[in-house]
């Protein structure tokens, strides 16, 4: 399966082509900037001793939203059993998979001693398990991964087989995947929460905020891909599939607006001395305005694409439906990336006030990763893709015929 | 829905054993302090070695035995009464020139409070004198400074006031008043700090 | 090409393998690696460790600078992803491969350098080491140290002494805001030059404003003390209940039985979570290199205390522990003009700190938020 797969991956269109390449091209650059990094030390980053998490951890919280959001489609198609949503099952698998390992590359590119990272593998190096968050992230994250890598091998090698999957085998994965996917964002949002330190981040809403926003970005995610694949390759999407996976961007979007205008509310109708990092955030602080512009365009665009996918005419029109896709994945990004890590920072438990600007090495790794992922969410996609559609099948002693479609 | 709940309770009991896991016995540090001192002995330690070379004398005011730094011997002229031979009246003449600490400026309260004569004894130069006119030797200086300064006293009794010598273990060793105030004037001067952070000025700009 | 790559030690796996069989530590075939001028194990044990050791390789060794190919670039981002995974699996077979490499050729001091990384690279936690296994870290680090710099220094690996809990008292009224403990501090514990990083800062503070902070000035420059102004030194307060010791994921850093929270550089992972969780701004993390000049080193070292640092790992106040250990006073302590700085045994009754205690008004920084720091401020 390896090999054919391998040998279906390595052969495509010419458009595929030019897109690997492109992906392949942004990776080595960001490889360039990380061993840049590497020699240098973390000062080739924007990071100080003031703002000590920067845009990795920003990517980081944001992506585990996205690999979460996967179950909002595992659960419907095998526990409920909504055929609908089976087609995009595995790419939303698959898009958590991608997810997640970019989620882990962000951590590594974050550490100052990758070289002793076996420090945190359980038995040979020391997990501070229960105490710190981080050690349940890394469980959750790589658990997670584990799951969402072994059921749609699974399923993708029986169906490879030409045999049907036996839902025996994958709906109590399935059930674990539902909670463990809940988990990992509550997790990781508890992360932040548990610092009695940074008022910003030491608030209860964090973790359902976090699941709702990451309920509205992933989904949307997973709407534009479907988008894509639907443009490009044979594979049959039907309307049905994207207006309910719609459907609950609509309700994750309205709840995190809800969310969001509550801890608007909480922060300045009766603000304190906590409420610093959220005034330097929408206001401005001393002057210091770096990210204004970010969260003014987050807001509306959030908030503008919550209302326009509110109207059913619009959503059910496919180009509005991408735009404000993507405009609320876009928003997301900015609220739920830099917009939360970077003002947890500012002002600094003594109320000193530097702002963070990332460098150039950052951002090219940054870029590095996101190829990354979508490199690894191409290859799993078009795997997955080709054995659904009948392309890719076992085939005693024949080599497998490889499409070039795709 | 069952499963849901029970991984539910299973996280809450992991994070209720994670609170718990902090000293259980004591409710916070001072608690600890007052329980664990109760059964305290005396550690082995010494800091003896980081006195170093400075002669002391060990002094017993109120409940605290400690050392201060011996100062008689740090005092260049002393025994004063090597000049001092003749009352003070007989040495002072009228010429303009002075001949002996013409650098001692006194500014330290006012003229009403306080002269050469509120502390030093014109009789007898080798020691200082208390208000009473009693003896008090140059070593214990500070018991001339206490009868003023008596919180600063109080204070540098316990160890609030004044800067230790050497080590934080046994024997205790602090400076004694006039090792860190001029006596004729005891104000710290004021000074520019020692360095400046250029990093961090770039930093927050 | 010129410049030197430190990232392929990650790649150790597959390195070494390839070293074994090719004696050139590259891996690249044509010319121009720059390993081949050196003895082959030499440099394979320098990429292996490149990462912990680059200081001291940069420092003193002459024509053995690491250089590389640009294909080690394709490697890095797979590594990124399966660092953890890979690097134990290549435990074995880099273990293996070191261990021939090694007994090969070469002068009896690279090898016993290349050992020593080599053993440094994979040792455990300092807090769960046994006595011996502390000894021999100690042993190997000053051993190191003499290699490559010619220089000796002196580590101890002191524990902490039964019935002794250090607490700290700053008189607010005494402070003059000389930063003389700055200065102090920074010479005592190694720390970077380059980068000024300082464990103290002073607070200048307006009289009448009461303790805002957020208004303060800690890095002023004018004549002290100023008019209408007073002074509040903060640093690590090594709280009795730490949040950033609850935090790390690695538990590299933690209180000992003597109250002083350290941190185990060498186990360190950079992930900086403590840093965020410390309310009191306490912590300090190397961004680059550490550099302190060869003659400013001070050479009286504490395994948990001023040993030199490397890139990549937090460090902080730890009330220096190469003295209090021994009695002494920490350097702030010491270099305080004005007697501001109060410091000793907080279970001993008769100490100076907790006459403090018992007899000023004291308070804490952020009492609210439970971290129970052993850091009290005091007024005359």
């Amino acid at each position: 399966m390896v090999k054919d797969s391998l040998g279906y991956i390595t052969h495509g269109s010419k458009a595929y082509h030019i897109w690997m390449i492109f992906l392949t091209a942004i990776m080595l650059i960001g490889m360039y900037c990380y061993s840049i990094q590497l020699d240098q030390g973390l000062s080739a980053t924007g990071m100080t001793d003031r703002v000590s998490w920067g845009l990795y951890i920003s990517n980081f919280t944001f992506l585990v939203g996205v690999a979460a959001a996967a179950v909002m489609l595992v659960m419907p198609t095998y526990i409920l059993k909504d055929i609908d949503f089976k087609q995009a099952v595995l790419i939303g698998e698959g898009l958590a998979v991608a997810a997640l390992i970019m989620c882990l590359a962000f951590v590594v590119a974050d550490m100052g001693g990758p070289s002793v990272l076996w420090h945190m593998i359980p038995v040979i190096g020391v997990f501070n398990f229960p105490s710190s968050m981080l050690a349940w992230d890394v469980i959750a994250l790589n658990g997670y991964l584990f799951i969402n890598i072994t059921i749609p091998l699974y399923i993708l090698f029986q169906h490879y087989q030409g045999k049907e999957a036996k839902p025996k085998i994958y709906i109590p994965g399935s059930i674990l995947s539902v909670l463990w996917a809940v988990g990992i964002h509550l997790v990781t949002a508890f992360l932040y929460q548990g610092l009695q330190a940074r008022p910003f981040w030491n608030n209860a809403l964090l973790g359902p905020r976090f699941l709702a926003s990451a309920f509205a970005a992933g989904p949307a995610l997973i709407i534009l891909v479907l988008a894509v694949i639907r443009r490009f390759t044979e594979f049959k999407i039907e309307t049905k599939t994207i207006s309910k996976i719609a459907m609950i961007v609509v309700v994750a979007a309205q709840i995190n607006m809800i969310m969001l205008i509550s801890e608007l509310f909480k922060e300045f109708y009766a603000p304190t001395h906590h409420s610093e990092s959220a005034y330097y955030l929408f206001f401005g602080l001393d002057g210091k305005t770096a990210l204004l512009p970010w969260i003014w365009t987050a807001i509306p665009l959030n908030l503008l694409a919550t209302v326009m996918l509110t109207i059913n005419k619009l959503r059910n029109n496919p180009k509005v439906l991408y735009i404000c896709c993507f405009m609320l994945f876009l928003a997301i990004w900015i609220e739920k990336g830099f917009g939360l890590i970077v003002p947890g920072f500012i002002p600094g438990p003594y109320g000193v006030i530097a702002e963070y600007t990332p460098t150039g090495v950052e951002i090219g790794v940054t870029f590095g990763i996101w190829a990354m992922g979508a490199f690894v969410f191409t290859m799993l996609a078009k795997t997955s893709i080709g054995i659904e559609l009948g392309k890719l099948r076992y085939r005693k002693k024949d080599k497998v015929i490889v499409s070039e479609t795709a | 829905m069952n499963k849901l709940k029970i991984t539910a309770f299973f996280l809450f009991g992991c994070l209720l054993i994670n609170c718990k896991h902090k000293e259980g016995e004591y409710h916070d540090v001072i608690e600890k302090i007052e329980a664990e001192s109760k059964k305290y002995h005396d550690i082995l330690m010494s800091s003896e070695a980081y006195i170093g070379d400075i002669e002391t004398i060990e002094i017993t005011e109120g409940d605290h035995t400690f050392l201060i730094p011996e100062r008689k011997g740090q005092i260049k002229s002393y025994a004063c009464i090597e000049c001092h031979s003749k009352p003070l009246s007989d040495m002072q003449d009228d010429t303009p020139t002075r001949k002996a600490h013409w650098d001692i400026k006194v500014n330290h309260a006012d003229e009403n409070a306080m002269n050469c004569v509120t502390c030093h004894n014109g009789n007898d130069m080798n020691h200082l004198k208390s208000l009473t006119g009693r003896e008090i030797d140059f070593n214990l200086s500070y018991k001339l400074c206490s009868q003023c300064h008596t919180s600063q006293f109080q204070d540098w009794k316990g160890g609030a006031h004044g800067k230790n010598i050497g080590g934080w273990a046994k024997p205790r060793a602090a400076m004694t008043c006039v090792n860190c105030h001029n006596p004729h004037q005891p104000q710290i001067e004021s000074r520019w700090p020692v360095q400046f952070n250029s990093q961090k000025a770039r930093e927050r700009e | 090409m010129g410049e030197k790559k430190k990232w392929y030690k990650l790649d150790f796996g597959s390195k070494t393998k390839e070293s074994a069989a090719s004696s050139c530590g590259c891996g690249k075939t044509s010319g121009g690696c720059g390993s081949h001028q050196g003895p082959p194990p030499q440099k394979d044990e320098y990429t292996i460790t490149a990462d912990e050791f680059d200081k001291a390789v940069e420092g003193t060794m002459v024509g053995e600078t690491r250089k590389d190919g640009f294909q080690q670039v394709f490697d890095v981002k797979m590594d990124r992803r399966t660092a953890f995974r890979k690097l134990t699996a290549s435990l074995l077979i880099g273990a293996g491969a070191v261990q021939t490499s090694c007994s090969v050729v070469a002068g009896e001091e690279t090898k016993e350098k290349a050992q020593i990384d080599w053993e440094e690279q994979f040792k455990g936690n300092y807090k769960l080491m046994t006595q011996e296994e502390r000894n021999a870290t100690v042993d190997r680090l000053v051993r190191s140290y003499q290699l490559r710099k010619k220089e000796n220094i002196k580590m101890s690996s002191t524990d902490a002494s039964k019935d002794v809990l250090f607490g700290y008292a700053f008189n607010i009224s005494k402070c003059q805001g000389y930063m003389d403990c700055v200065s102090a501090c920074v010479e005592e514990n190694n720390q970077d030059r380059n980068s000024e990083m300082q464990y103290i800062r002073i607070h200048e503070m307006k009289d009448g404003n009461g303790f805002k902070f957020d208004e303060a000035d800690d890095n002023y420059y004018h004549e002290v003390p100023a008019e209408g102004h007073f002074y509040m030194g903060t640093q690590c307060f090594h709280c009795d209940d730490p949040p950033c010791v609850d935090v790390c994921p690695v538990q590299a850093t933690w209180r000992e039985e003597d109250g002083l929270v350290v941190v185990d550089y060498d186990w360190c992972i950079g992930c900086r979570y403590c840093m965020a969780a410390c309310p009191y701004d306490g912590r300090r993390f190397n961004w680059s290199k550490p550099e302190v000049p060869e003659e400013q080193v001070n050479k009286n070292q504490h395994y948990l205390g001023n040993r030199m640092r490397k890139k990549g790992v937090m460090e902080k106040c730890t009330f220096c522990i190469q003295r209090s250990r021994s009695g002494k006073d920490p350097a702030c302590v010491e270099a305080c003009p004005t007697g501001a700085r109060i410091f000793g045994n907080l279970l001993d009754p008769d100490s100076t700190i907790r006459w403090v205690l018992e007899n000023k008004k004291v308070f804490r920084l952020k009492e609210d938020l439970g971290t129970d720091p052993k850091f009290w401020y005091f007024m005359d």
